[in-house]
C-alpha cells in the first residue's frame, strides 16, 4: 500500500505546491510526461507479461527450458529466433515469457534513470527504484522456480506478479495530468465531500480482498498431491464467497467515492463493479473447463454431457484471463486506494489553507 | 520494498498452510481398506497393514522412482504389462525436455483427480460426482470386457482419449499418444499396484495370521521384505500378485463378443421401447418411462461407497458411523443416480456394439445390472436381437431431443 508515501509526499510537496498555488496560471507542467509515457508502458507490457506467464502455468510449459538464465545453453536474447518459433508451443511461450520479462526489466531500469533526472517527487523515484527491485525479484523467483522444478515457488512467482503489475499502475497514475490537475483546482475542493478515515479504510478493502483471491486461487491452481480433498473445498468455498463478499462491496464503494465528485476516482471504482463481476463469470468458466459442469449449475439446459477438453486452446485461454483479470481487479483496487488517499490529503491541506 | 511487506506475509501465512512443494516420497497407503477389513473381520489391521506398506514399496517403489516387480511374476504376459519406461515417464517431477517430451504426465494432468496411489480422492475428488475412480480396487466402467473382468488396454486408451462426458474426466485428445501409453501403462501399474496391497492386508490377516501381533517369521510379510526366499508369506504375496495381473494379462480374452447388428429401423426402435419397459429387462425401473425420470433410490451406492458402508453393515447416510471411514480417506457417500438416457449422453461411448455390450454386461461397479441374454425367446432372458432392439431404441432417445 502506498501509506508510507504519504509522509514523504506531504514534505516534499508542501513548498513547491505553494509555489504554484500562488501562480497557478503559468503555463509550466512541472511533471516528467516523459515518466509518466514509460509507466503507461510498463503497464502495458506487464498485463500481457501476466497473460503469458499464465498461460506457461496452464500449459505446465514452466519447465519447458530447463535452465535458468540462459535457454538451453543460450544467452537469453541470443537463443535463435527461429528455433524459438518454430519449437514446440510450451517452449515457444516460456521463452517468450522470458524475453518479455528481460524487456519488462530494461524498462523498469530506464524508469529509474528518467525518474532521477526529470522527477522531482522523492517518493515517485522512490516508487520506480521499487518497481525495478520488484522486477528483479519477480525475475529471480522465476528462475528459482525452474531451477528447483519447485511448484511453490511457481505460486510464489505467481502471486508476486500482481504486485509488480499494481505497482506500475501506480506510477502511470501517479505521474498522470489528472493527478497534477487535481491539485491545482483548490477552489472545487471544500465544496466536495471531505474522505473521512472510515472511507479511507474502506476503500483499502477491495485491496486487501482482491490480493486474498489472488493467493486462494493461486493455491488452487498450483495445489498440492496430497492437500486433502476436505482444505481444497474448504479453500474453494472460502474463494467463492469472498468473490462475492467483494462484488457486494463494489458498488458500495462506488457511491461512496462518487459523492467526492471526482471522474478520476468514480470512474475505476465503476470499472471494478465490471471487472469483478466478469471475474465471477470467468472463474466460473474456469471450474467448468477445468472439472466440468457442476451440480449447482445443473438447472441450465447446455449442461448436461459436458466434456472438459484437458488442454483445450479456448479453455486455456479462459483459466488465464481469469488470472489476467485477478490482476486488473487488484491494480484498479490499489489506484482507487491510492487516489482516496491523495484526495484526502488534498482536501486535508486545502482546509488547512483556508483557515 | 515496505509496499510489498503485506502481501509477502499473506504468501507466507498460505505457505505455511499448505506445506512446501516437498516431493511425494511414497505411496499414501490404503487406510481405507485396512479400516474396511478391520471392521469386517473384528481384527486389529495395524501390524498387517505396516507390514504390508513395507512389502508394496519393496515391490512396487515409490512415486519418485516407481518399480515393476517382473522378478516376482511367473507369467510372461504379466511380466509385459506395463513397460519400466513408461511408469518413469508418468511418475515423478514435472518437466519437459527440449523435444517437447514431457515428464511426470500423472502428475501433470491426473493427480489433483486420482490422487497419488490412484486412490480416486486427490484434492478436487470431492466436489465431483462422479467421484473420480478408485483406481485400487481394479474395478472399471467404461470397457468391453465381461461384468468383473479387468479392462483392456485398448479400453482404457479409448477413455483417456474420449473422456467421460458428464462427469469431470477430461478427454486427453490434445495428448500425444506416446504420453497416452505411457499413462494407461501407469493406470495398469497403479491399479495391481492397489489390488495386491489390498489383498495383502485382507490375506495378512486371514491366511497369515496377523492379529495385534506379527505372526511367527514364515507367517511374517516382513520375512518377505528380509530376502527369505522360502517364507510362506513370500508364496502368498506372489500368487496374490501371479493372480492380479494374470487378470490383466487375459482382459483380451473376456472381451464381449457382438453378434451382427440388426437393421435399425422404426420397427426396431418400437420393439425396443417395449423391452425396455418390460419386466424382463426393466430398464424403466431404474431409467423410468421412456428413459427420461430417473429414480434417484436412497439406497443405490455405488461399489466403492458400498464397501465401506453396506456390506460390513454401516448406513451410508448415516454420518457418524462413516465418519471414522471418511478419516481414513473415504469421500461423503452420495447416491448413484441412473442416466437419464432422453439426454443422448453416453460416457462409455455410444456406437451401437459399445451400448449392446453395456447392456449385455451391465456396468461394473454400480447398480445397473447385466440382462439376461438366452438363446431362445423366453420368458425371462432377451435374445440377442431384442437386445439389439433396445439398443436401437437407447440411441434413438438422444436423438429425438
Ligand atoms: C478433473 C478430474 C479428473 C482428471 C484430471 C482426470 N480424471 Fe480420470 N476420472 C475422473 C472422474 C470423475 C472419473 C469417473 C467417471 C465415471 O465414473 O464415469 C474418472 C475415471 C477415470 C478412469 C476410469 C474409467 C472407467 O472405465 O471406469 C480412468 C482409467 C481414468 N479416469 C484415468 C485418468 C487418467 C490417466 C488421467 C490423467 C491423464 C485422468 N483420469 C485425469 C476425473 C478426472
Ligand atoms: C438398478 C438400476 C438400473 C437398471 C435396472 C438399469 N440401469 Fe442403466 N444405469 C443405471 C445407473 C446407476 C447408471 C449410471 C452409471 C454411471 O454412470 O455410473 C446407468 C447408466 C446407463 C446407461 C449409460 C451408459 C453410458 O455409457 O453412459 C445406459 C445406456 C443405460 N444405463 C441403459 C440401461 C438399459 C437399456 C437398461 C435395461 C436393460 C438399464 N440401463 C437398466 C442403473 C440402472
Amino acid at each position: 500500500m502506498a501509506e508510507p508515501n504519504l509522509s514523504e509526499q506531504q514534505t516534499s510537496d508542501a513548498p513547491d505546491d505553494s509555489l504554484h498555488d500562488s501562480q497557478p496560471s503559468v503555463a509550466v507542467d512541472p511533471r516528467s510526461k516523459l515518466l509518466h509515457r514509460l509507466a503507461v508502458l510498463s503497464v502495458c507490457l506487464v498485463w500481457p507479461l501476466i497473460w503469458v506467464g499464465g498461460l506457461v502455468t496452464t500449459y505446465d510449459a514452466g519447465m519447458a527450458v530447463p535452465d535458468w538464465p540462459g535457454t538451453y545453453g543460450y544467452n537469453l536474447l541470443l537463443y535463435p529466433i527461429s528455433t524459438w518459433l518454430s519449437g514446440p508451443f510450451d517452449l515457444f511461450i516460456e521463452h517468450g515469457h522470458r524475453l518479455l520479462g528481460a524487456v519488462v526489466g530494461l524498462l523498469a531500469i530506464v524508469m529509474v534513470i528518467a525518474a532521477f533526472r526529470r522527477e522531482d517527487r522523492r517518493w515517485v523515484i522512490g516508487l520506480t527504484v521499487t518497481i525495478l527491485l520488484a522486477v528483479i525479484s519477480q525475475g529471480v523467483l522465476g528462475g528459482v522456480r525452474v531451477l528447483l522444478g519447485d511448484r511453490t515457488f511457481a505460486m510464489i512467482h505467481g502471486c508476486f506478479g500482481p504486485v509488480v503489475f499494481s505497482l506500475c499502475c501506480v506510477a502511470a497514475v501517479v505521474t498522470s495530468r489528472s493527478w497534477w490537475d487535481r491539485r491545482h483546482l483548490p477552489s472545487a475542493v471544500p465544496s466536495q465531500k471531505p474522505i473521512g478515515m472510515s472511507l479511507l479504510a474502506f476503500a483499502t478493502v477491495p485491496t486487501l480482498l482482491s490480493y486474498t483471491q489472488l493467493v486462494l486461487g493461486a493455491q488452487l491452481r498450483h495445489v498440492q498431491p496430497l492437500t486433502t480433498p476436505g482444505t481444497f473445498t474448504l479453500i474453494v468455498a472460502i474463494h467463492i464467497v469472498t468473490a462475492f463478499g467483494l462484488w457486494l462491496l463494489t458498488p458500495i464503494l462506488f457511491l461512496l467515492v462518487r459523492r467526492c465528485g471526482d471522474l478520476t476516482l468514480s470512474r475505476p471504482a465503476g470499472w471494478l463493479i465490471w471487472f469483478v463481476g466478469a471475474q465471477i463469470l470467468l472463474g466460473t468458466g474456469t471450474w467448468i473447463v477445468n472439472y466440468g459442469w457442476p451440480g449447482i449449475l445443473e438447472f441450465l439446459p447446455f449442461g448436461e454431457g459436458y466434456l472438459v477438453r484437458s488442454k483445450g486452446f479456448i479453455d486455456s485461454i479462459i483459466v488465464t484471463a481469469h488470472v489476467a483479470v485477478g490482476s486488473l481487479i487488484l491494480a484498479t483496487s490499489v489506484v482507487i486506494g491510492v487516489q482516496v488517499l491523495r484526495q484526502r490529503f488534498l482536501h486535508q491541506r486545502s482546509l488547512a489553507v483556508l483557515v | 520494498m515496505r509496499p510489498t511487506f503485506l502481501p509477502s506475509l499473506i504468501v507466507l501465512a498460505a505457505l505455511l498452510l499448505c506445506g512446501c512443494d516437498a516431493p511425494v516420497d511414497h505411496y499414501p497407503p490404503n487406510e481405507l481398506y485396512s479400516l474396511v477389513v478391520s471392521t469386517r473381520e473384528m481384527v486389529s489391521t495395524q501390524v498387517a497393514a505396516d507390514d504390508t506398506t513395507a512389502v508394496v514399496e519393496a515391490w512396487f517403489g515409490t512415486p519418485v522412482q516407481p518399480r515393476w516387480p517382473a522378478d516376482q511374476m511367473s507369467g510372461s504376459a504379466a511380466k509385459a504389462l506395463v513397460r519400466l519406461d513408461n511408469l518413469e515417464r508418468a511418475a515423478g517431477r514435472v518437466y519437459a525436455d527440449q523435444d517437447d517430451l514431457h515428464f511426470g504426465l500423472y502428475n501433470e494432468h491426473c493427480v489433483t483427480c486420482h490422487g497419488v496411489s490412484g486412490g480416486g480422492n486427490g484434492p478436487a475428488s470431492l466436489l465431483q460426482n462422479p467421484y473420480p475412480r478408485d483406481f485400487r480396487a481394479g474395478v472399471f466402467k467404461w470397457k468391453s470386457t465381461a461384468r468383473n473382468a479387468r479392462p483392456t488396454r485398448d479400453d482404457l486408451i479409448k477413455i483417456l482419449q474420449h473422456g467421460a462426458a458428464g462427469s469431470a474426466m477430461p478427454t486427453f485428445r490434445l495428448i500425444p499418444e506416446q504420453d497416452l501409453e505411457a499413462l494407461v501403462d501407469y493406470v495398469i501399474f497403479l491399479s495391481v499396484r492397489g489390488q495386491f496391497e489390498r489383498e495383502l492386508i485382507s490375506g495378512a490377516v486371514q491366511e497369515l495370521e496377523y492379529d495385534e501381533a506379527r505372526p511367527s517369521d514364515g507367517l511374517s510379510l516382513m520375512s518377505i521384505v528380509g530376502g527369505d526366499e522360502e517364507s510362506e508369506a513370500l508364496s502368498f504375496a506372489r500368487e496374490t500378485l501371479d493372480r492380479i495381473t494374470d487378470g490383466w494379462a487375459r482382459a483380451d480374452d473376456a472381451v464381449i463378443q457382438v453378434p451382427p447388428e440388426t437393421v435399425a429401423d422404426a420397427a426396431s426402435i418400437q420393439r425396443g421401447r417395449e423391452w425396455f419397459h418390460s419386466p424382463k429387462a426393466l430398464c424403466s425401473g431404474c431409467h423410468g418411462q421412456d428413459g427420461d425420470h430417473p429414480l434417484a433410490l436412497q439406497t443405490n451406492y455405488d461399489d466403492w461407497t458400498t464397501e465401506f458402508t453396506s456390506r460390513i453393515g454401516i448406513t451410508p447416510s448415516d454420518r457418524e458411523a462413516v465418519r471414522p471411514f471418511r478419516s481414513a480417506g473415504a469421500l461423503r457417500p452420495r447416491i448413484i443416480v441412473p442416466r437419464k438416457l432422453s439426454d443422448g449422453v453416453f460416457r462409455g461411448g455410444d456406437d451401437p456394439q459399445t451400448v449392446y455390450r453395456r447392456l449385455v454386461t451391465g456396468i461394473d461397479g454400480t447398480p445397473m445390472p447385466a440382462v439376461n441374454v438366452s438363446d431362445q425367446p423366453s420368458a425371462t432372458g432377451l435374445t440377442s436381437d431384442q437386445i439389439w432392439d433396445i439398443v436401437h431404441y437407447v440411441r434413438s432417445l438422444g436423438e429425438s431431443e
